[in-house]
């Protein structure tokens, strides 16, 4: 039977709620290679969102398709100013990079020590309300016109994707405190901030979470859809001992991902670098409710013993493997993740973070095609 | 082990900028105390290696390391300069503006004794070159964290080649995606994703 909105959704909810489809399913992370791969400069992308979206349609018929779309397009969803992310610069491609050259992100310090007060004494959003005009230099008003226009550029592209018959998760992004204040005063910064004023740290954090928490759920009632793409990266056990894990990381992360459970939502906890250390933890998170989303540097066996029959995992191909790698190389790692880690369902494939632009498209069309072909019992071809 | 080199180890701020402020005070040889800060390093370093530190840690001791040779390096006296284990050039591939790893990277050089000339981010191979050639460095770091970087890690180490310095450079290429793989598509000599066992390998690459 062919795959269509339905089939997928189910195949996709099946596995999130622990359960074995008919077969794995794949949700890669592929804008940027999409457009790479179309010839159309990165920068075009980022210009015209609809050039992305036709790069990513094109793709994934040349690719044979895959099951759900983290996102609908290189656009972050949120529904107004209030961002629920680090407001950290970026080197755009066309403008600060090259045509060709991927986004990336700046590490520099755009919050001073000083803000932290402010954060403390009017909580997130109202910090943002007075930090956002000054680092931009444009009105509240603009910012948010901003917003919603992009928003309804992501909810048509959205509207695109179900038409063709695949689900659209991301209804909304955040992060925890420790990543937005890190990205935002740098690494270095935000450590020393930790290590030498621990108490102030957590009070900053603590007037924040109910704000993040409060605009996902504005976010995803806006956009109707219910996964939240909640990337994690600063606070991992690569980073920091377990007892700052314990202090500054796993109670956000938890009282978060517990806040968006309770509203019907799921967590896509995108954890980029070694979590290895903290994956224990995640079995506090609510069971069937989350996606561990790993990018190979994560032992992801070792994530399969642990969550097994608690939370979805999702990954983790590596990048250097789909650039450098040879299709065979792909397809025997792709057929131990499907084993391993596939093993009785709650597994989703996708490429380690994003796929990157420079991957061999061979590599790309054979880790997709594992997915396609491994049914589990009851359902073979 | 001495009082300062444990208070380094222990990430005791205050107490490192005292004793460090006492002992000159007292009179007490700078390059006797750079000794000191470099085995409190030392002490870090093992700590990492045996998972009691993180890279938080490093981080510590690296900002704590640098304000006590704020006060130590100006009394260092001209004739008499710290002898550098090895001169090294280390920056990120063109493409890439990641800067984390080789920053922590670079600091955790220059404590172990290395003079380390720090090319930035985004730096084209002829720039590497010349950066080798000016400072007469016996190592190159070429950091990424981008696969598109590999391909000018690649080109780095063939304009060494055409420069004719690949036979007294030794080339290392770090980043958290960089393996095995990396470093014989690029044809360097050593690869890690892990900036403390950098640090090793650098040091295994000191003759003698």
């Amino acid at each position: 039977m062919e795959d269509n909105l339905e089939t997928r959704i189910n195949r996709l909810e099946t596995v999130i709620s622990l359960g074995t489809p008919d077969r794995v399913p794949s949700v890669p992370l592929i804008a940027q290679f999409a457009l790479r791969y179309r010839g159309v400069p990165q920068s075009d992308g980022y210009r015209n969102p609809q050039t992305t979206n036709n790069a990513l349609v094109e793709t994934f018929d040349a690719l044979g398709g895959w099951d759900g779309q983290l996102a609908a397009n290189l656009i972050w969803v949120n529904s107004s100013w209030r961002i629920s992310a680090a407001p950290m610069p970026m080197r755009v491609p066309g403008k600060q990079a090259g045509d060709h050259e991927p986004l990336q992100a700046v590490e520099m310090e755009i919050f001073s020590k000083e803000d932290y007060e402010t954060i403390i004494n009017r909580g997130w959003n109202g910090f943002l309300a007075e930090f956002l005009p000054r680092a931009t230099g444009r009105p509240l008003e603009k910012i948010d016109a901003t917003q919603k226009k992009l928003l309804k550029i992501y909810m048509d592209d959205v509207k695109t994707w179900h038409e063709k018959g695949v689900p659209v998760l991301s209804g909304a992004t955040t992060c925890d405190p420790t990543m937005i204040l890190s990205l935002s005063r740098t690494l270095s910064q935000f450590t020393l901030d930790l290590y030498r004023q621990p108490d102030m740290m957590q009070a900053v954090m603590d007037a924040m979470v109910d704000d993040l928490i409060q605009n996902v759920l504005d976010d995803t009632a806006a956009t109707g859809l219910k996964y939240v793409f909640f990337p994690l990266e600063r606070g991992s056990g690569f980073f920091y001992p377990l007892r700052i894990f314990e202090r500054f990381g796993f109670p956000y992360i938890k009282k978060m991902a517990d806040a968006f459970a309770g509203a019907g939502l799921i967590s896509i906890l995108h954890f980029d670098t070694d979590w290895t250390l903290n994956l224990p933890y995640l079995k506090d998170l609510p069971r069937g409710k989350c996606i561990c989303e790993l990018d190979s540097r994560t032992d992801i066996f070792k994530a399969k013993e642990i969550l097994k029959g608690h939370m979805c995992i999702m990954g983790d191909v590596p990048a250097t493997l789909l650039s450098l790698g040879t299709e065979e190389e792909v397809v025997n790692y792709c057929n131990k993740l499907h084993e391993v880690v596939g093993k009785d369902g709650g597994f989703i494939l996708s490429t380690g973070c994003e796929c990157p632009i420079d991957a061999k498209f061979e590599n790309v069309k054979a880790m997709l095609a594992t997915a396609r072909s491994h049914t589990y019992p009851g359902h073979d071809k | 082990m001495s009082e300062l080199a444990v208070a380094i180890a222990e990430l005791r701020e205050d107490e490192v900028n005292r004793i460090v402020r006492q002992r000159i005070e007292a009179g007490v040889d700078p390059l006797a105390l750079v000794e000191e800060c470099r085995e409190g390093m030392r002490l870090v370093g093992e700590r990492h290696r045996t998972g009691d530190y993180f890279l938080g840690e490093l981080i510590m001791s690296g900002e704590i390391f640098k304000n006590a040779m704020g006060f130590i390096e100006p009394l260092l006296k001209a004739d008499r300069p710290v002898r550098p284990l090895a001169r090294m050039v280390l920056g990120t591939a063109k493409g890439d503006i990641h800067n984390i790893g080789k920053d922590i990277a670079a600091m955790l050089l220059r404590a172990a004794g290395f003079e380390v000339f720090d090319a930035g981010i985004d730096v084209p191979p002829e720039v590497f070159v010349q950066k080798v050639r000016e400072t007469g460095s016996t190592i190159l770091g070429i950091s990424g964290l981008l696969t598109t970087s590999f391909e000018s890690m690649k080109q780095t180490v063939q304009a060494l080649e055409t420069a004719g310095l690949r036979g007294t450079v030794k080339v290392i290429v770090g980043g958290g995606i960089v393996n095995q793989m990396v470093q014989k598509y690029v044809g360097a000599d050593a690869c890690t994703d892990d900036a403390p066992e950098g640090i090793e390998i650098c040091k295994r690459f000191v003759p003698g």
